[in-house]
């Protein structure tokens, strides 16, 4: 260490060189009253016993309600949760789901444009694809993966917004479970395709013509040209 | 014109065009593209590419030409729809002129972003482009980098009119071990087809039909199967040839590019390496162009070679096979090597031709200037397959570098050390990759000390008593010197994989514990120590937004 140094230089708590700036705060007064305790607390006594009169004077001659038999009234707050819920709005955004469609096969063609709009880098994909007997070969693929760590999601919807086959929806209605590891929130495909919307429907109100469905065109060199 | 008047009688024009007024130099026999593209001027265009010939089928690249003064315009016939009369009215409009087929000629006018006339063609253009297109962008390995992607931005920006059922192809057709084909996305530009005519020398593809029922096809009883496969898929401006090594893999707005060197043979491709660095993976290579090298193509086998940048990696030290820290193969290789100066005739010196000239360089160094070393050798892959297009039979991205270095002592083959191997009692060697038979190489060297500096698993790293994770070249920067004796630059992509470190850095330490002066710590210090040495920089930044 240094045994001398320049006396221009400040020490450095004072920030920018200034002085510090000081205010004096008084201490509490130490006179009888308080040193004594029973007139302090004969003080506070006799503010608790005077509202105590006061409200019972308003509620004898009904100056104000009773809030013991408010209760017993009908229009209470208090839900009984979580067998009781608050109804939720139509477009409450809850727990993902993948949606699916006839023949039980994923509607996600596996584009990642879901976990490219994600603000959290929560959803992973692995895409695949169908096999040559597969009417939707060349057609769509399909993810192999689909993976959502619902700690990191932020429920923004962004993924819903996003998907250009209505195959994420998070319209289950459902807030993540207070599971007891990390790894439970670890959301794989067939889980996110297990779940059901608010109508206990796994498919999706927007229905369209796939390749592979009866109702598709199906053209091909062969049997249109 | 007018200023151009009293100059143009007694001297020749210079060669130069006005593209929307502003003026660019020709080389005489340029088109209007050509020059433009070297001007860094953007045409938009499909079929049309640097590298090969002429086609002009896409018609994206029309472009308005002024007569000249005092001649009339061509013009053509057209019928334009009236909406008051509400019937077709007789009407012209400007011959516009393929920029990619047009030549340029000293004073010509070319009106492209200016011109009313072009921006409703190429929008035209662009609709019937994308008539019968399935715009299944979502499962496209192109989106992202796709030219109807970009031109629909650029130059339609509207929905098409047409109501009818779109006509449908075959999709995901194998054309052959690495490319998928989707006649629906295809808009028979033919670069594919010019592709292995003019530069593979292998036409086995063909357009078949006419009209909007045109599809690209393989001859019969071929496959596509030559060498430069993944090369038509590389110049397809669309989705329609996919390679099957990349498909389905990543979407490549999330990759990320570094210049690098090819390392699967001694021609020293210009390469793209293109990696994840989110989880530290490489996806694909892609050629970078460069006049002088590989101009704008590359091999299968380079192409597919960004593998070994993960495959077969080493990514510990071992001492004696067992994994050890850094430190501690350092300490043990301190003993085991331990005044090495004074045994040096009995010491072997093996450089690898697989290596950058960082890492040669500080290993001769370490052994001549610090240790002593007489006996170098050289090692590598063994020969392999060539051509006269890109690959050569010498599969070693920087043997011409290594004999450069070691010019003083020119290094032997290993089949020498083979042969005298009881004159050796220590080997220090880079590299694990030996053109001599794996069998032959770990008898010889049974009972010598041996270390190793090396990326991948081989023979010498079987047979090494201590060896050292070494990154591979994407993992750091190094220079490469390719058969026609140009030193190149290969830029650091991805993060090293284990405990790898560049193999300069491990032979800097290994003679600092051996007790040597090897003070090499930063790239910039080997690189200084390793001048006069001229490294070249890789080509212009700019080459990775330029697309042909």
């Amino acid at each position: 260490m240094s045994t001398h140094a320049p006396e221009s230089t400040k020490p450095w708590t004072k920030p920018r060189g200034t002085e510090l700036t000081t205010k004096v705060i008084a201490r509490p007064k130490r006179d009888f009253e308080v040193q004594a305790y029973l007139p302090a607390v004969a003080k506070g006594l006799a503010q608790t016993m005077s509202t105590f009169f006061r409200n019972t004077k308003e509620m004898v001659l009904g100056q104000k309600s009773d809030p013991v038999l408010e209760g017993f009234s009908d229009g209470v707050t208090t839900l009984q949760y979580p067998e009781e819920k608050r109804p939720y709005p139509e477009r409450f955004r809850g727990l993902h789901r993948l949606t699916i469609r006839d023949d039980g096969s994923p509607r996600c063609v596996a584009c990642l444009c879901c976990s490219t709009a994600c603000p959290a880098q929560c959803i992973h994909i692995e895409a695949g694809e169908y096999d040559e007997e597969s009417g939707r070969h060349g057609y769509e693929r399909y993810p192999v993966r689909f993976v959502i760590d619902e700690l990191r999601c932020i429920f923004c919807g962004f993924c819903v917004e996003a998907c250009p086959c209505d195959a994420i929806r998070m319209d289950t209605g459902m807030h993540a479970v207070p599971y007891d590891s990390r790894e439970q929130f670890i959301y794989e495909r067939d889980l996110l395709m297990a779940m059901t919307g608010r109508d206990g429907s796994r498919k999706t109100a927007n229905p369209r013509h796939e390749p592979g469905d009866p109702s598709h065109p199906g053209l091909d060199r062969e049997h249109a040209h | 014109m007018t200023a151009q008047a009293p100059q143009g009688e007694a001297t020749k024009p210079p060669n130069i065009i006005r593209i929307d007024g502003r003026e660019i130099p020709f080389e005489p026999g340029d088109t209007i593209i050509k020059a433009a593209h070297r001007a860094g001027i953007d045409i938009p265009h499909y079929c049309w590419h640097p590298g090969l010939s002429v086609a002009a089928n896409c018609r994206m690249c029309l472009v308005e030409l002024p007569p000249p003064a005092g001649r009339p315009a061509m013009r053509l016939d057209v019928l334009r729809w009236d909406p008051e009369k509400q019937d077709y009215v007789p009407d012209s409009k400007p011959k516009l002129q393929p920029s990619c087929q047009q030549q340029c000629a000293p004073g010509m006018d070319v009106l492209s972003e200016s011109s009313e006339n072009v921006a409703k063609a190429r929008a035209a253009v662009q609709e019937l482009l994308l008539l019968n297109h399935p715009v299944d962008c979502p499962i496209c390995d192109q989106a992202g980098e796709c030219r109807l992607q970009d031109y629909w931005l650029q130059h339609q920006r509207s929905g098409k009119r047409m109501k009818q059922e779109v006509v449908h192809k075959p999709k995901a057709l194998s054309f052959g071990p690495t490319i998928v084909y989707d006649a629906e996305r295809c808009i028979v530009c033919t670069r594919c087809v010019r592709f292995s005519e003019e530069v593979a020398k292998d036409p086995v593809l063909s357009v078949r039909e006419r009209g909007n029922l045109n599809e690209i096809t393989v001859s019969p009883g071929r496959e596509l199967d030559h060498d430069y496969t993944l090369m038509t898929e590389h110049v397809c401006p669309v989705g329609a040839l996919t390679s099957k090594d990349f498909r389905f893999k990543a979407r490549v707005w999330f990759l990320r590019s570094a210049r690098t060197v090819c390392q699967g043979c001694s021609t020293g491709c210009n390469a793209f390496l293109d990696f994840d660095p989110r989880n530290n993976t490489p996806y694909r290579h892609r050629p970078r162009e460069n006049a002088e090298v590989n101009q704008y193509w590359m091999c299968d086998e380079g192409m597919l070679s960004y593998k070994r940048a993960v495959e077969g990696r080493i990514t510990s030290a071992l001492v004696g096979g067992a994994k050890v820290s850094l430190e501690d193969a350092l300490a043990e290789a301190k003993s085991v090597f331990a005044k090495l100066e004074s045994k040096k005739a009995r010491v072997a010196v093996v450089l690898s031709a697989q290596h950058s000239l960082e890492d040669n360089f500080a290993l001769y160094t370490l052994a001549k200037s610090f240790i002593g070393a007489e006996s170098f050798f050289v090692t590598g892959k063994p020969l392999g397959k060539g051509d006269d297009i890109l690959m050569s039979e010498d599969k070693n991205p920087n043997t011409a570098g290594v004999l450069q270095l070691a010019a003083d002592t020119p290094p032997k083959p290993m089949s020498e050390l083979i042969a005298k191997a009881d004159a050796f009692d220590y080997v220090i060697a880079l590299g694990s990759d030996v053109e001599v038979e794996a069998a032959e190489l770990i008898a010889a060297l049974r009972g010598k000390k041996v270390l190793v500096v090396a990326s991948h698993q081989g023979p010498l790293a079987k047979v090494a008593n201590v060896l050292l994770p070494a990154t591979v070249w994407a993992e750091c920067d190094g220079t490469f010197v390719n058969k026609q004796g140009l030193a190149q630059v290969s830029e650091r992509a991805l993060a090293p994989r284990g405990d790898a470190q560049p193999g300069w850095k491990l032979v800097a330490q290994l003679g600092r514990s051996l007790g040597f002066a090897t003070e090499w710590k930063r790239l910039s210090e080997i690189r200084r120590a390793m001048a006069p040495e001229p490294t070249r920089a890789p080509s212009a930044p700019d080459a990775q937004e330029a697309r042909p």
